[in-house]
């Protein structure tokens, strides 16, 4: 047996106090496929780091083909024939194609046309359908990444590694991207990828890599292990997803809650966000929007909490037209919204967990006592939620800041439920979180459904969607593909929907 | 006429040193706005070293040394200390003026008549000189202009068709591209930074031993702002810059000959603060722009 094409030894890295990744090792052969599996914080993406230089171990060795290699840069990675794709693209959107895979790479005076021919002659050979010259802006995520393949590929990368490659791709395009790297690998090439999805791996890997709390605990062959040995060893403990609970029966005929009627929203150069969007909501149902991201499901949500006014078309709330109430008003008519970006629209992650939890109706006497903040009421009700809600927090006067993604995730759900009396937007409700905290949101959910609350839920995990949903709505290019109950459809029908191909059967 | 054209082509060769010296840096994201500063310190240094050595080509190696050490000191601040870029430029401008004023002080003392060297002469250029108009304008100029000729089209030359050029605008675009491609961000900002306070340095020496050959420390007037708005109208394009720089060099020529001419109908104010009201129009109404996305913004690696 020849040595490995490269090899990790006793990896240990620190990030100031935190161990992100506790006396790793591994090694991947030329020409095979690896799997790196794990959770969120697992420390997956913080050793693929460190082999492509953006990281310093603390300590532990690099080989390749058993001499040992100092790894200090991306340079050094790249000299070495290592190539790594980043979860979020690094690439620069108003530049052109053949800009972005060429920088840094090319040395003095830039023969354009000679590069446009090269690049589109790499990109014919591996059947990518890209114009060298088009911008990176004008592009899909799909191809973006594509770009990304390519610039791996111009610079004959043997080992490439990718960082979740099929979190932004419709299933065909995953497909798509899978076949590239059998191809690729098939002369002699390896590739490295990270992920969390267990059906990908059984799918494409010739071995697979277990990690958790930033030690590996497995490596197996893909031939030799299944997805629940997998995941029991990812997680470190049984976890029961919340059984489905069916709606009750008579919610099919239930008032319809929020009725959106043919929403349109225009930007100023005709370029239409939403189109003619229509859609209902009943009580005590669990309406979910499948789509790629960017596909105007920010939108739709923006339209309904005010936050965007729509060009055309109405928006009711048990009736009452609410198209042009104010922001404001809309959450005091009882309508709650997790966002997709907390760091951004959900809360402020300077402030304590109690002024989170007033931020959105800050303007209520709800919080007040004798005109002033009652900090009492507030860090008492913080304290109740946190433990209801099982939040990892020191208490209600802690940084916001200072808690991990899942948990101020459950702060803003808590505080959503709360306002939402009658519906409540779910826009990517577990982007980024571990299982046992996605498992809690699905809960809250379902609860909170039982209750008769209305429930809008966003995302673009499909597993999500059709564990949840009632029924299910394809959203593309900000148009809806259709309306379906969750059982007239099925993965491959779903993807063909979200990458734009309809049928013309509607409920 | 051709003694405006002339002026124009003149008063707007420092406002090019400095308004492509930003176009450059602003590629890489860094917004300049130390600028004002470095063109003082520039001007300061300039007349100084002039002075002193009696040599106007060492006043213009001192000037250059001047806008390079102002432009180092923001350029720390700011690239690795990773401080708010406009707190500060804007700190920094007002530092100029002070270590200016100071030294003018203790160098010089205070003088009964204004001290004053014999400022850049024009070196008429034999045969296209003789030109009728083209020649006057153009090729009756002083070095510091006649260095611009070149500078403009090698400014754009390496900007878009070199692998420096295309390494600077992917840095103000999305640095983390530049970092993953195995670049140095922080040290490609702090390079661009420094080579714009050498051109912010000549532009500075330019308004003292240029043409008037004396030192104020108002004599910048607000004309490193100019620059830095040209570079924003100019859509950060050396040739935009261009245009940029010839409409505003027009605008001081023709309110400087209205000044010395008498003015007529319209009262001098108007003339000297038309640079300045042609700013402000001119940023209104200017419709779209081609901003580097990480103006301004300092690189902070994830870690």
């Amino acid at each position: 047996m020849n040595k490995p094409f490269f090899e990790l030894k006793n990896i240990t890295k620190y990030f100031s106090k935190v161990i992100a990744n506790n006396n790793v090792s591994f090694s991947i052969n030329k020409g095979e496929v690896l799997a790196l599996l794990g959770e969120n914080g697992a420390g997956k993406s913080t050793i693929m780091k460190i082999l492509y230089g953006l990281y310093e171990a603390d300590s532990g060795d690099i080989f390749m083909e058993g001499v040992k290699q100092k790894i200090n840069s991306p340079k050094d990675a790249m000299s070495l024939g290592i190539t790594m794709i980043q979860q979020h693209f690094s690439l620069v959107p108003a530049h052109t194609v053949t800009e972005n895979i060429i920088l840094g790479n090319v040395k003095g005076r830039i023969d354009w046309k000679a590069y446009e021919n090269e690049i589109g002659e790499l990109a014919n050979k591996y059947g990518f359908e890209i114009d060298p010259k088009a911008l990176v802006k004008d592009l899909p995520v799909g191809l973006q990444q594509k770009v990304e393949i390519l610039k791996a590929l111009h610079l004959k990368t043997k080992l490439l590694i990718m960082d979740e490659p099929t979190a932004v791709l419709t299933p065909q395009e995953a497909e798509n991207l899978m076949e590239f790297v059998r191809e690729f690998t098939s002369s002699g090439n390896s590739v490295i990828f990270i992920t969390h999805k267990l059906k990908e791996v059984m799918e494409v890997a010739d071995r697979i890599i277990v990690m958790r709390s930033g030690e590996i605990h497995g490596d197996l062959k893909c031939a030799d292990t299944d997805e629940i040995e997998l995941s029991r060893l990812m997680i470190g403990r049984d976890i029961n997803p919340p059984a489905r609970i069916e709606a009750d029966s008579e919610a099919d005929s239930s008032e319809i809650r929020l009725q959106i009627d043919g929403i349109s929203v225009v930007e100023n150069d005709n370029i239409s966000r939403l189109n003619n969007v229509s859609f209902n909501i009943r009580r005590g149902e669990i309406f979910g929007i499948a789509g790629v991201s960017g596909n105007g499901q920010q939108d739709i949500c923006e339209v309904i909490i005010g936050a965007l006014t729509p060009s055309s078309g109405k928006i009711l709330l048990d009736g009452e037209d609410i198209t042009n109430s104010s922001i404001r008003e809309i959450i005091e008519k009882g309508i709650g919204y997790v966002p997709a970006d907390r760091h951004r629209d959900g809360m402020i992650m300077d402030m304590t967990l109690a002024e989170n939890m007033m931020l959105k109706d800050s303007f209520g006497e709800k919080w007040l006592k004798n005109k002033f903040i009652d900090n009492n009421k507030l860090k008492n009700y913080t304290n109740s939620i946190i433990k209801e809600y099982e939040v990892k927090a020191p208490g209600a006067e802690a940084n916001a800041k200072g808690l991990s993604g899942g948990n101020q995730q459950k702060v803003i759900v808590a505080r959503e439920v709360n306002n939402g009396s009658k519906l409540i937007i779910f826009n990517q409700p577990t982007r980024g979180l571990d299982l046992g905290a996605i498992n809690h949101v699905h809960k809250t959910i379902f609860k909170e459904r039982a209750k008769g609350k209305s429930i809008l839920l966003i995302s673009t995990e499909l597993s999500e969607i059709f564990g949840l949903s009632d029924r299910i709505a394809v959203i593309y290019k900000g148009m809806i593909q259709g309306i379906y109950n969750r059982s007239e459809l099925t993965t491959e029908k779903i993807g063909l929907l979200m990458a734009g191909y309809t049928d013309d059967k509607e409920v | 006429m051709i003694n405006i054209l002339s002026r124009a082509l003149m008063m707007s060769t420092p406002l090019l040193y400095g308004s492509i010296a930003e176009v450059y840096a602003e590629r890489t994201g860094m917004m300049v706005t130390a600028i004002e500063g470095i063109f003082l310190m520039g001007a300061w240094g300039g007349f100084v070293g002039a002075y002193l050595s009696g040599s106007l080509f060492l006043g213009i190696i001192v000037a250059i040394l001047a806008g390079i050490i102002t432009a180092v000191s923001y350029a720390w601040i700011t690239v690795y200390l990773k401080q708010h870029q406009v707190v500060t430029g804007v700190a920094i401008n007002i530092l100029a003026v002070g270590i200016c004023s100071f030294f003018m002080r203790v160098i010089f003392g205070v003088p009964i008549i204004p001290l004053t060297v014999e400022p850049l002469a024009t070196i008429p250029i034999p045969i296209l000189s003789q030109i009728p108009v083209i020649g006057p304008v153009f090729f009756n100029q002083n070095i510091l202009t006649y260095l611009m000729y070149l500078i403009i089209p090698t400014a754009y030359f390496i900007l878009y068709k070199t692998s420096i050029g295309l390494i600077i605008r992917s840095t103000g675009e999305n640095p983390v591209a530049v970092d993953v491609a195995g670049l140095t961000v922080e040290r490609i900002r702090f390079i661009v930074v420094l080579i714009a306070g050498a051109m912010g340095g000549i532009a500075g020496a330019f308004y003292s031993i240029g043409y008037i050959g004396m030192f104020t420390t108002n004599i910048i007037g607000g004309r490193g702002w100019i620059a830095f708005a040209i570079c924003f109208l100019g859509n950060w394009n050396p040739l935009g810059a261009l245009i940029g720089a010839l409409v505003f060099g027009l605008a001081e020529a023709i309110g400087i000959y209205m000044q010395s001419s008498g003015g007529g109908f319209f009262p001098n104010e108007l003339f000297i603060a038309l640079p300045y009201i042609l700013t402000i129009v001119l940023t209104i109404t200017r419709k779209s722009f081609n901003v580097p996305a990480q103006l301004g913004v300092p690189y902070k690696k994830e870690n």
